[in-house]
């Protein structure tokens, strides 16, 4: 059995700031995040033609690698992490992945031998256990999705992540009809039932590796929900009933800490202000220096608490500046100086405000990852932690109380359909019960039979 | 915390969309627009309404009344789907809205099917996709909701599929397009494999890429890629080549927007 949360790790949401963590990771060649300064994280994705073979693949990230270092050595950055997200061609062999590892890793101390530059590698290995028709979350695929976390930390990766996709089958079903219950379901229930399963299991690699199991992100989930929602002139989904994914998102990835991550959770989890007020984990972000990959109206709010930030991804490829790599960690790098120097002048508070407010009423997404509503969300789950359902649902109905809240104010300005739909997911929400045996059952009834991927085996069910 | 006045986020962002909004709601458009026939009326209604029951007993009633079922499918169902795909084209309602009109349309294809011996005659066949090694398919379950929803016969590979048996349906099937989506960077490169495959089989047809690292300058690389940056624009190029042809040149010119 996991430990669960059941209360706050900062007293109040002020006590949260960037480049402070109430548990700092040390890792990798000389680093510590979460110990007072933030350190750029780069991701990159290799070139369309290299993943034809395992030497192309090596020969692509030993490219990358050395382009980030020299880079920031250049520029006189006094820490990097590289974040490689595996293709899927390095998860399935597990060989591959542990020999990309092992040669960007070998670079690394080549520069940190030289310059004394704090370093880590990061892999994220590719959550493969899929197949053509079927999610395959437990079996074959599981072993060889273990293999590859394995191999990779033996041969030079310092911190193990991954995109895990429990859930996702009864999700993807229930966000393209707005079924709120559905939503609950396959990110909170399902999500968190494969989430407890994975990361005991990441967590116990990194004690015998001598790595750090740095955390999840409901990728796969909330931030499809995000994808979908688009712009503020975007037609696809309510960015009201997308906020709602995200809060539910909190307490799914929050299982991968209580199983034996200790951060810095994935860039790309935008619920890592919650997840960082709960549990007191560092956590990487994402914002503005990621819209090579993405656009999400959450430029600024995410640097407001992130220990590490990053770009999510870019292709590796040239550009007037240097190759895609150089640019972006050079970006992140000056982002990270901004936040650095304001710690050391002991404005990191202000800055913190001035970077949440400036995205804060731009959408209702950011107005409930702001920090100080973050907490109120954090402090929701907690309240019910033990429990996995009762704790998504009470994140649900927070965040729509602290929108309404937002749009009461006249400061968070929505479109009568957003306002709508959030109205309809509230209601839906309030309907549910909070007997957490009734809403499986009843969950399990009704998505067997109506989407037809979903195998409850996949969850021990 | 520090905070913004009301007065000053105005000076910090613009809320475009609110600015926008149409006047009428989504009910009071969808009103406007459906067919006045008292049969065809209901069954419209509950297509825009995503009820699917409502959408059988409006075609039992119809049928009732002499409709023939096969009839039905262009002259209501179609119909009623029409109205949903104008009011999501013009922004008034969103995606989930048109995915549910399509399972309560293609329920109500499925009904009158089965009231009748006759065969429905679809625009065409379109063959989607995700490219292999790639099992991310949200995007593509939307591009084939959308395109059944238009009245195409789609032909759903799924996901993870080998290039061999996108070519062997393409040979099979012989749609007017084929699409493929992808999201990382390394599975869209088996795009062109089946770019190089199809050519080498004389086989010139539409292949309307996209999705998550897809951009337009890597499927401009390929002779048959059109790239589609909306999982709406596969119906609109499926569209354009019923009506002016399947030259790529000039799908590009219509699509290809950087």
């Amino acid at each position: 059995m996991v430990k669960k949360y059941t209360s706050m790790a900062y007293a109040k949401a002020d006590d949260m700031l960037f480049g402070n963590a109430k548990f700092p990771v040390k890792t990798g060649l000389g680093l510590e995040i979460g110990a007072g300064y933030t350190t750029p994280e780069i991701n990159y994705a290799p070139r369309p033609q290299a993943g034809k073979s395992k030497d192309k693949l090596i020969k692509e990230y030993e490219r990358i690698t050395t382009d980030v270092m020299s880079r920031m050595v250049q520029i006189g950055a006094p820490s990097i992490i590289l974040e490689t997200e595996h293709v899927e061609q390095m998860s399935n062999n597990p060989s591959w992945g542990a020999e990309v590892a092992h040669a960007q890793k070998t670079i690394m101390e080549e520069y940190h031998d030289e310059y004394g530059i704090k370093c880590a590698l990061r892999h994220t290995i590719g959550d493969i256990r899929e197949d053509r028709d079927f999610l395959q979350l437990r079996g074959d695929k599981y072993s060889v999705f273990l293999e590859a976390f394995e191999e990779c930390a033996k041969s030079g990766a310092d911190m193990l992540a991954v995109e895990s996709m429990g859930g996702k089958e009864v999700f993807d079903y229930s966000i393209l009809r707005n079924d709120t219950a559905g939503i609950l379901f396959g990110i909170g229930v399902l999500g968190s039932i494969d989430m407890e399963m994975i990361w005991t299991d990441i967590a116990k690699i990194a004690k015998k590796t001598g790595t750090v199991a740095t955390g999840d992100t409901d990728c796969a989930q909330a931030n499809t929900a995000m994808f979908i929602a688009g712009g503020l002139l975007d037609k696809n989904l309510a960015h009201t009933t997308a906020i709602v994914a995200r809060a539910i998102s909190a307490p799914r990835t929050l299982c991968g800490f209580e199983a034996g991550a200790t951060g810095p959770g994935k860039d790309c989890g935008y619920e890592n202000t919650i997840i960082k007020a709960i549990s007191g984990v560092p956590i990487a972000q994402e914002g503005k220096s990621s819209t090579c990959a993405h656009s999400d109206l959450m430029g600024n709010v995410t640097m407001q608490c992130c220990d590490v930030w990053s770009n999510e991804s870019v292709e590796y490829h040239g550009e007037f500046g240097g190759t895609t790599v150089q640019c972006w960690s050079e970006t992140l790098a000056y982002d990270c100086a901004m936040m650095n120097t304001a710690l050391k002048l002991g404005k990191g508070k202000d800055l913190r405000d001035i970077l949440a407010l400036s995205d804060k009423y731009r959408d209702p997404q950011g107005y409930v990852v702001s920090y100080e509503n973050a907490y109120r969300v954090g402090q929701a789950i907690a309240k019910d932690g033990n429990n996995n359902y009762l704790r998504a649902k009470n994140a649900a109905l927070e965040s729509c109380n602290i929108v309404e809240e937002g749009i009461n104010s006249g400061k968070l300005r929505l479109t009568r359909f957003e306002i709508n739909a959030l109205a309809k997911v509230k209601a839906d929400l309030v309907a549910l019960t909070d007997d957490a045996d009734k809403f499986m059952s009843e969950s399990l009834t009704k998505y067997k039979q109506e989407v037809a991927v979903f195998r409850p085996e996949n969850y021990g069910l | 915390m520090l905070d913004l006045k009301l007065e000053d986020i105005d000076g910090i962002l613009v809320r475009y969309n609110v600015a926008l909004e149409k006047e009428m709601t989504p009910d009071e458009a969808a009103e406007e627009l459906y067919p006045k026939d008292e049969l065809i009326y209901p069954i419209a209604k509950s297509i825009y309404e995503g009820e699917e029951d409502d959408v059988v007993d409006g075609l039992k009633a119809a049928i009732a009344a002499g409709k023939k079922p096969i009839d039905l499918i262009n002259d209501a169902l179609m119909v009623g789907m029409g109205v949903v795909s104008k009011l999501y084209d013009d922004g008034i309602i969103f995606l989930p809205n048109v995915m549910m009109s399509a399972d309560a349309m293609l329920n109500g294809i499925e009904f009158c099917k089965s009231q009748t011996t006759e065969v429905p005659e679809p625009k065409g066949t379109v063959v989607c996709h995700v490219a292999e090694g790639d099992v991310h398919d949200i995007g593509k379950n939307i591009v084939a909701a959308l395109l059944r929803a238009a009245g195409y016969d789609v032909t759903d590979l799924g996901r993870d599929v080998p290039v061999d048996e996108v070519i062997a349906a393409v040979v099979k099937g012989k749609p007017i397009m084929l699409t493929g989506t992808a999201l990382m960077t390394t599975t869209m490169y088996a795009f062109k494999e089946i770019n190089d495959k199809l050519l080498e089989k004389g086989l010139k047809l539409p292949f309307a890429c996209g999705g998550g690292a897809v951009n337009q300058d890597f499927v401009a690389q390929y002779d048959l890629g059109v790239y589609g940056e909306e999982a709406s624009d596969a119906v609109k190029i499926a569209d354009a080549i019923l009506a002016s042809g399947n030259d790529i040149e000039k799908l590009r010119a219509e699509f290809h927007k950087h």
